[in-house]
């Protein structure tokens, strides 16, 4: 027990007695991870703008003449249940006489004499799908439907921001990708390279009779510890970072960037961390015992 | 304890230990002499089981290289000390922690050490500089402090590769007397050195060794 005890003191102290080389590894990882933290809020936030943009999609559906208002509440039913729908709106005879006063000043049943404004409907489309919408099988759904006069939408406008959103998602698993294994990478060679400035510590303590675990043990320790203080310090710089953009943004937009923290995202991370810096550490301590 | 039967060792470059056969009885006090490349660091190396010979057999202390496996290795350097001319302290702990390793490398209990540490260092006369660093230790307190590391485990061999190398007179004939001194303990020595005015007239076995053979006892 003393002796486990001790390897592991030995991993805390080492990081003191190499503040230098403890710092650049701290340094190092911290700025891997910085990068993947901020795809990660840039990937969350690319999200939310879509989220607002897809708030403003609206498919208007008006139906025949003669479909009342309460023939109109059984259709707008069967509109719901279709896939992509989120909310479907009824606006009845009624309702579409005020509106048309509203916005023309007349009130056209006393123009006309009768209310020859049918029955409508405004659907708004799912907003938090990580998927890129495609609203024609919507729009061929709705149309499916009987007593349909006429469906209108904002087509172009949707299949442009939809398609864009699909170009970014399809490369972000890439980017993701390329990011972390830089990551990876860098936290891989920090630790090599500071096990690596101390190999003649591992010769020597091979010479006094130490065991390879005995040996790798305190740079294993010391790897964990390293990635668990770099992963620790970068929320914290994040949080910084999302504030100065939110403060310089304020002057232009009220759009805020969010820093959504995600603990299974976060766990993930850290995990991660830990796993690179053990292995890390393992592989290039066992590299220079011979 | 020591035994060397028909080992042959080549380095890459050529040089090494060519059909050495050489005993070292249990607590005997032996010099080796032999001008720098004579093989006496790679004799040295064979008993602490860090080269393996070519051809022939090193038994140490029970332990053989015919046997040794990478596992074995460590056991079997519990029970040989070492101290060396560049003596290979740790720079970055002080003098108490660099004499405690072998201890904890033992699996000592954290209570026994501080005593045995200081028993150590007293030994060697090193009392008090516990807390210093090796860089601010001088040379001669370096190689003491080095063999205070060696025979804290109480080893049953120390072997000793020009440990007078970066010393002064004075100092080189001091650390002969401590480890004289550890010797009557029991210990078996064996003192690499290829200063012979230092180890003449002492009483004890001298091996000579030359271009990788054992020229004269």
């Amino acid at each position: 027990m003393d002796k486990f005890l001790y390897l592991i003191s030995e991993g805390g102290k080492n990081i003191w007695r190499h503040k230098m080389t403890s710092f650049t590894a701290v340094f190092s990882l911290f700025i891997a991870l910085f990068f993947v933290g901020i795809l990660i809020t840039a990937g969350e936030n690319t999200h939310k703008v879509l989220q607002y943009l897809r708030s403003k999609y609206k498919i208007e559906v008006f139906f025949k003449q003669d479909v009342s208002n309460e023939e109109a509440v059984g259709l707008i039913h069967r509109i719901k249940k279709i896939k992509g729908v989120r909310t479907a709106t009824i606006i009845e005879k009624e309702d579409a006489v005020r509106i048309f006063k509203d916005q023309f000043g007349e009130d056209i049943t006393e123009i006309l004499g009768y209310n020859p404004l049918p029955v409508s409907a405004v659907i708004n489309l799912t907003r938090t799908s990580r998927t890129a919408i495609t609203v024609g099988p919507i729009i061929k759904a709705i149309r499916s439907l009987e007593r349909i006069e006429e469906v209108r939408y904002q087509g172009n406008l949707i299949g442009k921001i939809e398609q864009n959103y699909k170009r970014i998602i399809d490369r972000f698993p890439y980017l993701a990708g390329i990011i972390i294994f830089i990551a990876v990478l860098i936290i891989y060679n920090t630790i090599k390279l500071s096990v690596y400035s101390r190999r003649d510590l591992i010769r020597s303590l091979q010479l006094i009779g130490a065991t390879r675990l005995f040996i790798k043990m305190p740079f294993i320790i010391e790897g964990m510890l390293i990635g668990l203080i770099s992963s620790i310090l970068v929320y914290p710089s994040l949080i910084g970072v999302v504030k100065g953009i939110n403060y310089v943004f304020a002057h232009f937009t009220s759009w805020d960037v969010t820093l959504i923290f995600n603990p299974l995202v976060w766990i993930w991370i850290l995990i991660l961390v830990i796993v690179i810096t053990l292995v890390g550490s393992y592989r290039a301590a066992s590299s220079f015992l011979k | 304890m020591i035994e060397f039967q028909n080992v042959t060792y080549t380095h890459q470059k050529g040089y090494g230990l060519n059909n050495l056969n050489l005993s070292i009885d249990e607590g005997e006090f032996t010099f080796l002499i032999g001008p720098t490349g004579s093989g006496k660091t790679t004799l040295m190396r064979l008993i602490y089981f860090d080269l393996i010979p070519d051809a022939g057999i090193v038994n140490v202390n029970g332990f053989s290289s015919s046997k040794m496996t990478r596992r074995k290795i460590p056991k079997a350097r519990k029970s040989i000390g070492m101290v060396f001319q560049d003596y290979k302290l740790l720079p970055d702990r002080d003098l108490f922690e660099n004499v405690a390793l072998p201890l904890h490398v033992l699996g000592f209990s954290s209570r026994e050490i501080p005593d045995r540490v200081e028993e150590s260092l007293e030994l060697v006369g090193l009392t008090g500089k516990n807390n210093h660093f090796p860089n601010e230790l001088s040379g001669g307190e370096q190689q003491r402090a080095c063999l205070a590391r060696a025979i804290i485990k109480e080893p049953d061999v120390l072997l000793t590769d020009e440990p007078t190398g970066n010393l002064d007179p004075i100092a080189s004939f001091e650390l002969v007397r401590l480890l004289e001194s550890i010797h009557e303990t029991g210990t078996t020595i064996l003192m690499a050195s290829h200063n012979y005015n230092l180890i003449k007239g002492r009483g004890r076995p001298i091996l000579e060794l030359k271009d990788g053979l054992i020229r004269g006892r």
